[in-house]
Order: C-alpha cells, then structure tokens, then sequence
C-alpha cells in the first residue's frame, strides 16, 4: 500500500517560555489521503498554525515535539535532524504562508526566487528558465518572462501570494502546507487562490493541508474539516458531515457565528476566551463555554466518538448515557448553493 | 536613472563636500591659532630666544603669522585654494612633501586593520546569528565584550612584551626594517602587531551591530518560504539574510572610517609607526600650523567621501533604495540601464 502523505499520531508539541509550558497541540491525532485538501480550522491559539508548521519543523528552538509521531511519505520525521529536513523541505513538502506582503524576499527578483528552488532538480539554465516560466503560469501570473526579472514589490499582494505558491511548487513536493494562505487577501482573490489550490490538486494530484480561522474558505475548498480547539482535535469528518451534521457544540457555535448561518438575524458568538494553555482545564477545554456541558465534560477529557467511518467528535454528549440534545437552530446551515457564491 | 539626475547628483554632492570642508578648515584654524605656543620655537628652535624684536617680526611676517587671525585664514586659504598649503614649519619642507612620507603607512595600516575588522566582524556575527541564544553566541558575546573594554594601548604594551620582547618574534616599532622600505612582506611585518590591536579594539563593537541586525533579519517572514524551498541554513543566513543587510553593514562601514582612522592614531604612538596620527599629534605639539590644516583636511575630506560612497554602493546593493528616489520601473535591468 502506498504510504500516506502525511500521518501525525497522537502528537503532543509545547513551547518552553519563561512562564511554564506552554502545551499548544496537545495530542492531535490526523491522516492526509493522497490527492486530498484537508482544512483545519479553529480560532487563534488553537495550535493550527503550530501543527502546520511542525510538519516541516520550521518552529522556533524552544517548541519541542514531547511525544506521538509525524510521519511524511511513509518516512518519521519526529525527530529529524535540520539537515534531514533541509533535504525534505520543497521535495516531499512544501509551505506558504499567510502574509503575502512580507513571503517573499525582498531584494531578489521573482525569477532567482524560483531558480533557487528549482536548483534541486539539476536542470540546465535553459530548462530553469522555462520551467521558472511555466510555474509561473501554472499559479495563474501573466507575462511570466517578462516577470521573472522583477522585484517583489512590483507585485500586489494576491500576485505575490501566487509567486510564493509558484516558489513552493517549483521542487515538485507531494504535500503543500498552507498556514491562512488567503486570510491577507480580499475576497475575490481568495477565491482565485483557493480555486487554483483545487486546480493544482486535480492536475498533479497535490495533497493539501490548509488551516484556517475562516470556515467560509473551509467551504469553499476543504473535502474534509478538522476542528481544533485549545491544541485538540475536537472534530473531523468530511465537509459535508461538518456543516451538515456538526456532533460538537464548539462546531455548533463556530457555524452559528457565521454570517452565512445568520441570514438576516443577529450572529450568535461564542461566549468566553479560549482557556490558558500554559495550564490547560482538566476534561473539556471548552466546557465552560459550552451551554450544553454536562458535569463529567468538567473532568474527564471525552475521546473521540465514531459519529460515522469519517466523522469523529470529541464530546460526551455522543455518549450513549449523554442527554439527547439536538443542535441549535442558529448553527443549520442550508445546502450549499454554489451559484449563489 | 538619467543623465541630468546623476549629474545633479553629482554637483549637490561637491557642493555639500566643499561647505564642509571650508567650515573644518575654518574651524581647525581658529582653534590652532588661540592654542598657547609659538609656532616660530619649532622653525628656529633655540634661536627665537636670541632674536631682537625685528628679527622676530620680520620672520612671524616670512611665515605669515603676523596680522589678525582672520587675515592669517584668508592668505591660508587664497594659497590653498591655488594648491599651496605652505611650508611646514619642523620639517622646514612644503607641508605636502612631508605628508607623501607619511600617508602611504597609514593606509596600509588603517586599510588592512579596517578590511580585517569587517570581514572577521561579519563573520562572527552571522556565527552569533545562525546559532541565536546557543553557548557559541553566547560565549561570542562575552569574550568580545571583555577584549572591546580592554584599553587599546594597554594591549598594545602586552603584545610588544609577548612577541617583541620575550619572544623576539615581531618587529615593535616604525613601518620597515632599514632598507627594506620596498619590501612589502617585510611592511606588513611590522604592521601585524598593530593590526591585531586595532581587531581587538573595534571588531565587538561591529559584530554586535551587524549580529542585531541579522538576528532582526532572520525573523522576518520571507526566511520561512527560503526554508521551505529546502535551502541549508547556511544558505538561508548568506543569500537572504545577510544580503538584506548589506546596506546596514555598508553604512555602518562609512560611518565607522573615522573611528578606525582614530584608533590607528593611538596605535600608531604605541608602536612608534610613522603614519599621519603620529605626525599630526607631533604637528599640535610643535604647532606646526601648516602641516596640521593639511592632515585635518585630508582626513575630513576621507571621511566625507566614504560617507558619499557608502550611499551610492548602498543603492547598488538594495535597488529598492532607487524606487523609491522615483522611479518608475523595477526591472533590475532598467534601473541599470542595461
């Protein structure tokens, strides 16, 4: 069987700061299928941003991996060396990141940008060039040869978002990593960039894994959702299950903030911070924000319930002994209706 | 960038060069004259006791030192401007024949010394940067600390006692052996224990700046894509990080000649090195007028133009700088008119 693009069992990360630990993914377990667009979603300093990054261990010296496993294409990188990573890094998986303005570097024109990624496939200045050039017109940037001699501030922020797209391309990874690739960008342009995501899937058979605070970006693009709460992974399941049949109150209340949810009444936010991580509550981290806690939620930590063979939920309430609650009104969401986007 | 801006360029630059140069001539000379001393004691020596009043005179007159200070300036400067800057009184030569000697040994000195400075200080700053917070930044930190407290001519007084006296190693003083003024190995013989004081002296100092200002580099964003792309460390820390410093370092270097210029003054009296800082402590003492105005305005006029330099090497190195100025393209090859 061909390895997966990237397994992350049980993995448990913190930061080291003055204060304590700092437990920012605290035992996420998750699998990405080949030639799949997985979004993880969530709010800030729900650890998203920190698990993509661990992938390609690109975290500062003082975050450290304290137990569970990355495996990338079937090879463990838990505890890879920087040289082993540097070798990874472009090759098997590859990163863009979420401000536009400030990716790519600053006083080198785009085309060295990417001749100095594709320096990894041995090709000579001829085939550099011209495959610099298709790269370029792959992420959708016209006028590519002349472009190539330009510096990063002759593009705008969707321009060189796509450049940054074209420079993590250039290697041929299997796995992109996408940290709020389009949180930056205006909504037209998200939608450019997400929809040139799903075409760089569907033509070279990408895997994806794209994190966002934006559900309307998970709707647009992701064939499953993760939620992520406090560094768990609360709920997984494939984008349908997620907005058509949310289990976890969090999801519940993620989709009631929604506007689209909304429609004409007034949004319904979630009460309350996210709790402290540095000492993180016993049992559910959100269970004194979650108007249908029950005492055991105060306790013990629910694992996660099979709801389907794709959807999981971390929360008592789908044990067989919980109350029957039906979700609220606020948090249905109507079939998706692509024309009206 | 077109002709008629660089040639503007050209002329605001001479301009803002000669205002400074008039007021530092100025200047210099005001504050020499009111110092206490009588310059005609180092031209005659003893004999100026002997002279009659008239005498006196007559040779304050031959060697324009009588009338108002101001007027004294004015002949100075009508016969600099023409290329004349007068005898100098202890050498009894034109000032000019007596810096020639003395010019070429403080280059070497200061030319060698500030190139050294530089690279090593880049190179142990990018060491301190790659490796942030670790023992070798640390340890980086605290030994360069501590030799860049340590007073210059106290080092130099150790060294000479190491490797000239006890170990007869070095040569201790002047710029060649007798009769080896050619040799040029034999030169950089005896600028190699000045040298080693002048590294000591400056180079934490530059480390520690250029080391911040990496340290600030390497957090910004475009580090995370350079990483990803799979370039060492190594790479990411010279092509990008490094390169995105360079204006800083090139400024800093600017800024830094007459801090350099100065220690190889204080170097150069404890190795006895004839170079332009020795003459020109001697030429204060001896109130040697003449030769003093001419050091103290090639040193500025350096000065100023390595300040002129650096922004033009600056907007070579970042051609961001050159946008900005307003332009209206960002090919590279526009902005060099290639």
């Amino acid at each position: 069987m061909e390895p997966k693009p990237l397994e992350i069992d049980n993995l448990e990360l913190s930061f080291t700061t003055p204060y304590g630990e700092v437990k920012a993914v605290r035992g996420v377990s998750l699998t990405l299928e080949p030639g799949e667009i997985l979004v993880l979603a969530g709010e800030s300093g729900c650890g998203k941003s920190v698990l993509c990054k661990s992938v390609l261990k690109l975290l500062p010296r003082y975050a450290r991996i304290k137990s569970g496993s990355i495996r990338l294409c079937g090879r463990d990188i838990t505890h890879a060396s920087e040289a082993e990573m540097t070798k990874i890094r472009g090759t098997e998986a590859a990163m863009v990141f979420q401000n536009p303005l400030t990716t790519l570097m600053p006083s080198m024109t785009i085309g060295a940008q990417i001749r100095e990624a594709l320096r990894r496939r041995h090709l000579t200045p001829e085939e550099e060039e011209a495959e610099s050039i298709r790269l370029l017109e792959s992420v959708g940037i016209t006028e590519a040869r002349q472009r190539l001699s330009q510096l990063p501030l002759a593009f705008s922020g969707g321009m060189r978002q796509r450049c940054a797209l074209a420079i993590a391309l250039a290697a041929q990874p299997k796995v992109l990593l996408a940290d709020e690739p389009t949180t930056a960008l205006d909504g037209t342009i998200q939608i450019q960039i997400l929809d040139r995501l799903k075409k760089l899937r569907d033509e070279r058979g990408l895997s994806i894994l794209l994190v966002t605070h934006d559900l309307g970006v998970a709707a647009h693009i992701a064939d499953r959702v993760g939620i992520l709460y406090a560094g768990r992974l609360v709920e997984i399941g494939t984008a349908e299950e997620i907005f058509y049949d949310p289990r976890h109150p969090y999801t519940w209340g993620l989709l009631s903030s929604l506007p689209a949810a909304a429609r004409g009444k007034r949004l319904t936010p979630i009460d309350g911070m996210p709790p402290d991580l540095l000492a993180p509550p016993p049992g559910d981290a959100f269970a004194s924000r979650n108007p249908y806690a029950i005492a055991i939620d105060y306790e013990k930590q629910p694992p996660l319930f099979d709801v389907s063979s794709t959807h999981k939920a971390a929360t008592w309430l789908l044990d067989p002994r919980a109350p029957k609650i039906t979700p609220p009104e606020s948090a249905r969401i109507e079939p998706f209706d692509s024309t009206k986007s | 960038m077109t002709k008629g801006v660089l040639g503007r360029q050209i002329v605001k630059n001479l301009l803002v060069f000669l205002v400074a140069m008039f007021i530092l001539s100025f200047a210099v000379f005001f504050i020499a004259s009111y110092a206490p001393g009588d310059p005609l004691q180092s031209f005659y020596g003893e004999r100026v006791e002997q002279m009659s009043a008239e005498e006196h005179e007559a040779a304050r007159h031959r060697l324009g030192l009588d009338g108002p200070v101001y007027v004294q300036y004015g002949h100075w400067l009508a016969n600099a401007a023409t290329g004349d800057f007068g005898l100098s009184f202890k050498y009894k030569e034109p000032a000019i024949d007596v810096i020639q000697a003395f010019i070429g040994n403080t280059l070497l000195l200061g030319g060698v010394s500030y190139l050294l400075v530089f690279l090593l200080a880049t190179v142990l700053a990018l060491c301190c940067a790659m490796y942030e917070g670790t023992k070798i930044d640390r340890a980086i930190a605290h030994v360069g600390t501590i030799l860049y407290y340590l007073p210059g001519f106290w080092i130099g007084l150790v060294l000479l006692l190491i490797f000239n006296v006890n170990l007869g190693w070095l040569p201790g003083s002047g710029a060649y052996s007798p009769g080896h003024a050619g040799d040029i190995l034999d030169r950089l013989e005896h600028i190699i224990l000045p040298v080693i004081v002048m590294i000591i002296g400056h180079l934490w100092y530059y480390t520690y700046m250029i080391r911040n200002k990496l340290v600030e580099e390497a957090r910004q964003d475009y580090v995370l894509l350079a990483k990803t792309k799979g370039l060492t460390r190594m790479q990411v820390a010279v092509r990008h990080c490094l390169k995105n410093t360079a204006p800083t370092i090139v400024s800093i270097m600017a800024i830094s000649v007459n801090h350099i210029l100065g220690g190889t003054y204080v170097v150069e009296a404890v190795f006895s090195y004839p170079g332009l800082g020795k003459l020109a402590i001697d030429s204060a003492k001896y109130h040697d007028y003449n030769l003093l105005m001419l050091i103290v305005l090639l040193t500025g006029a350096f000065i100023i133009f390595s300040g002129l330099l650096a922004q033009t090497i600056n907007a070579w190195i970042d051609p961001r700088l050159k946008v900005k100025g307003g332009g209206t393209s960002w090919t590279i090859r526009q902005l060099f008119g290639r």
